[in-house]
């Protein structure tokens, strides 16, 4: 009851690989990013590939504790594990690294990160409020587009800048039709599978590419939905699932909650529908651009009502049953947050609400079932 | 004064207009009085000038509150900080009290739990733990808070403690280029708004003039004890020097100011007369790292319990406060904002990226004390502080300075642990 397109999704791992071996030694530049944050829109228009190097799986994280303190957030210590390991082939093909100061240990983790590899740090304010902050962010944005231009040898055109938004959006746009297909009762494909998609579009060298796939794929699942073809049942319940970044490897929450029976129909995470609003394109680019970042609704910001709006929104539109905030180990301001993000949603929807915090081993996959059980079991 | 006179005083009817939880804070100055009889008392050769310090412990929740009373019931504005970042002189011209409300306590952390994660900074915990308990008439009595955006702990911790209290949130930067001076600066008017709002009135050139010179003669009152400290042998344990750090941060400043000074004198003489507290031979620590609130005395206790000394901080509550002044020669208000914003951005925290000014901040600081060693003390959970740790220990093998990173908590269940780490530590600086 997979897709079909599913398995070619899968194929592209490979061959973006190769792609990108070629691309390199052709002489074109990749930049590697970390966060939502980075305005890819420059980094296209520079002519460079941006690929995530944002770390999902466990097994770097040994080689990253060597040098890192163990209570760190396990995407930062997988991040700087593979960094510092050189076991990720898209690090190491990567000419310079752009992060942001989005979290105490993103921000110190790159100050030895940056001995490795060139790094670029965006100062990103804190608040999205007020004009001040938004004056920064821009110019922060402008400093970027300077060190992209100098580092790569180019120079970033206003036509170029409005093709790579253009492009981008399209590619949001993309992304939003193929989750909104989830809205179907039962939603046709699984949270792990739309997961899968959604990480491995990260690496595609051809943005064009990967937006047709994605296409082609959202236009299958629209067929199977008229076919009544689905995964799941009817009436199983449906999840939201809102918190921490989560990738491939880094899945094994949703993967419980739909072994035991739920369907994670909405990830509203950086990956995900986060990801999803669009640049205005009637602005003139820049400003654009610094505008719609400054307004990603991570926990780092403060105040972050917009997470809650955002989280509420979907809940609506996904017809969710209940809704699960995950929060990596140690990452303090997604902790923090859920408190708020619960009573928020108390307030205005009744809907049932689990944190769950853990971190990428399977450890505790016994101890989580049992509560995501029961969490189902009362919907 | 003697062990047996101490007490840390109680006022039930003042707690009961603070609408404090009574019942359950009248158990605190008991606690307190024996945990500061047991370690602050029965130190051998203790300054007389300590006395007066005894003083403001004894008054910690009555005598020191009756003041902030007395100047809110005037009109005056009582604003709690829980950082260096906040500039008191700002309060202090606008006739105020600045108070620091940074928790060191375990016994206010459960109730902070019952909101907050458990695995967060033990001191943002404590203090939330205070206002949500109703046990902490400092909280009770200031007028407003002002937080900042530090760390990810205490900017996402305003966002619910507004709830309990009114909390302002001054947004500060993490680089220090000259637009984030730029954007700080706004942040600092827009505290001197606040303050003012409290008062109805603006300060003006000479009011700030005057708080500026107040607070830096604060600053140079403990540079100067600071100083004197760091001689061998030493004329003032650690732990002493700890306490008058944390008091800084609550007690009325020229009084304070004063009072350092007198202990000053004294630390002179019984230098000039080689009266002191532990002989020339006894191992000299340096602690880095985390601020440590009152009553967190902790790290010294064991350091000084084990027969080393603490001859520096390098901490929010040592050196990081007080090293750097405001000139104090600006004709405008603007001046005035600006050189004061210029030197709160001296200030060298983790929190900043890169931050490598701390580096050969703590290098310098360890020559000048005249250490045989530093422990490195984090705050359990506090990210940044904890990565900086792996460049300090970097910085430290280079100049071949003995170097332990310590991580704890409030809770007394790792002090044999601790105990038997420092006690190593302090035999391999030994030689
Ligand atoms: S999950 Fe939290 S701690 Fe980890 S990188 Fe993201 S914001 Fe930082
Ligand atoms: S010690 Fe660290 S975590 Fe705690 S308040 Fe300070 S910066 Fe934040």
């Amino acid at each position: 009851m997979k897709p079909l397109l599913l398995t070619e999704f899968e194929k592209m791992r490979d061959q973006n690989l190769m792609e990108l071996t070629a691309a390199h030694s052709a002489g074109r530049k990749v930049v590697g990013t970390y966060c939502l944050y980075t305005p890819a829109e420059l980094i296209v228009a520079a002519g460079a590939i941006p690929v995530s190097l944002c770390g999902t799986r466990q097994a770097p994280i040994s080689a990253a504790e060597k040098y890192l303190p163990r209570n760190l957030c396990p995407l930062i210590k997988s991040s700087f594990g593979s960094a510092v390991t050189d076991t990720c082939p898209y690090f190491y093909f990567t000419d310079l690294l752009v992060a942001e100061t989005t979290c105490d240990g993103k921000k110190k983790m790159y100050e030895i990160l940056g001995k490795i590899k060139p790094l670029h740090l965006m100062q990103l304010p804190q608040t999205q409020e007020g004009e001040d902050s938004f004056h920064y962010w821009y110019r922060e944005v402008v400093r970027f587009k300077s060190r992209l231009e100098e580092e790569l040898g180019t120079t970033i055109s206003y036509s170029g800048l409005k093709s790579a938004v253009q492009l981008l959006n399209e590619e949001r746009q993309a992304l939003a039709d193929l989750q909104d297909v989830c809205k179907h009762i039962p939603s046709p494909i699984s949270g792990v599978d739309l997961l899968a998609v959604l990480h491995l579009r990260n690496f595609f060298i051809d943005k064009r590419e990967a937006i047709l796939m994605l296409n082609r794929l959202t236009a299958e699942l629209r067929d199977m939905c008229s076919a009544g073809s689905s995964p799941f049942r009817p009436d199983a319940p449906r999840i939201l699932l809102t918190g921490v970044p989560v990738g491939t490897g880094s899945d094994k929450v949703i993967r419980i909650i739909e072994e035991s029976g739920g369907s994670v129909v909405c990830l509203e995470s950086c990956s995900a529908y986060k990801k999803v609003a669009p640049v205005d394109e009637s602005l003139e680019p820049l400003t654009a651009i610094a505008k719609k970042y400054l307004l990603t609704p991570c926990s780092c910001m403060s105040p972050n009502n917009g997470r809650l709006e955002l989280v509420a929104r979907l809940a609506g539109e996904f017809a969710v049953d209940g809704i699960i905030d995950l929060t990596w180990q140690a990452c303090h301001t997604y902790n923090l947050e859920s408190f708020t993000l619960q009573q928020g949603l108390q307030k205005h929807h009744d809907l049932p609400f689990l944190q769950i915090e853990t971190d990428y081993s399977e450890g505790d996959s016994e101890q989580l079932r049992v509560r995501i059980e029961a969490f189902l079991e009362m919907l | 004064m003697d062990a047996e006179q101490f007490m840390v005083k109680s006022d039930q009817e003042l707690w009961t207009r603070l609408n404090m939880d009574v019942e359950r804070f009248k158990n605190m100055p008991p606690m307190l009085t024996q945990a500061y009889t047991n370690i602050f008392l029965n130190q051998k050769n203790r300054p007389k000038g300590m006395s007066y310090f005894n003083d403001c412990v004894a008054n910690i929740h009555t005598g020191r509150i009756d003041e902030l009373m007395a100047a809110k019931g005037e009109g005056k504005p009582v604003v709690g900080t829980f950082c260096v970042y906040v500039p008191e002189e700002l309060v202090v011209a606008a006739g105020g009290i600045c108070v620091g409300l940074c928790g060191g306590a375990q016994g206010s952390i459960a109730d902070a739990e019952k909101i907050l994660p458990r695995n967060i900074c033990p001191m943002v915990k404590s203090a939330f733990g205070f206002k949500v308990g109703g046990i902490c008439p400092y909280f009770q009595a200031v007028d407003f808070v002002y937080g900042e955006t530090t760390c990810d702990a205490k900017k996402k911790t305003w966002e619910l403690l507004d709830a309990y209290v009114p909390t302002h949130v001054m947004e500060i930067p993490q680089r220090k280029g000259a637009r984030d001076k730029a954007l700080w600066l706004e942040e600092v008017k827009e505290f001197k708004t606040a303050v003012e709002k409290v008062t109805g009135n603006q300060t003006g050139h000479d009011e700030i003039a005057g708080a500026i010179r107040l607070i830096n003669d604060k600053r140079r009152a403990l540079q100067r004890l600071n100083t004197l400290r760091h001689h061998n042998p030493a004329p003032i344990s650690g732990l002493d020097m700890l306490l008058i750090e944390q008091i800084a941060f609550y007690d009325e400043p020229g009084r304070f100011a004063g009072k350092v000074n007198e202990l000053c004198d004294e630390l002179e003489k019984r230098i000039k007369s080689g009266s002191s507290v532990a002989p020339a031979t006894t191992p000299r620590i340096m602690v880095s790292g985390t601020p440590m609130a009152l009553p967190n005395w902790k790290l010294h206790n064991i350091i000084e319990k084990s027969g080393a000394i603490v001859v520096n901080e390098e901490s929010c509550i040592g050196t990081r406060y007080y090293k750097d002044l405001i000139d104090e020669s600006s004709t405008t208000v603007e001046s005035q904002l600006e050189r004061l914003t210029d030197r709160y951005m001296q200030i060298d925290c983790s929190c900043f990226t890169p931050n490598n000014e701390r580096m050969s901040q703590v290098v310098k600081e360890y020559r000048e004390s005249g250490a045989q060693g530093i422990i490195d003390y984090c705050l359990q959970f506090c990210h940044t502080y904890n990565i900086e740790a792996v460049k300090l220990r970097q910085v430290c093998e280079k100049e071949g300075i003995p170097f332990l990173a310590i991580e704890s908590d409030y809770s007394p269940e790792d002090v044999g642990q601790l105990q038997t780490r420092i006690e190593a530590f302090i035999e391999q600086i030994q030689g």
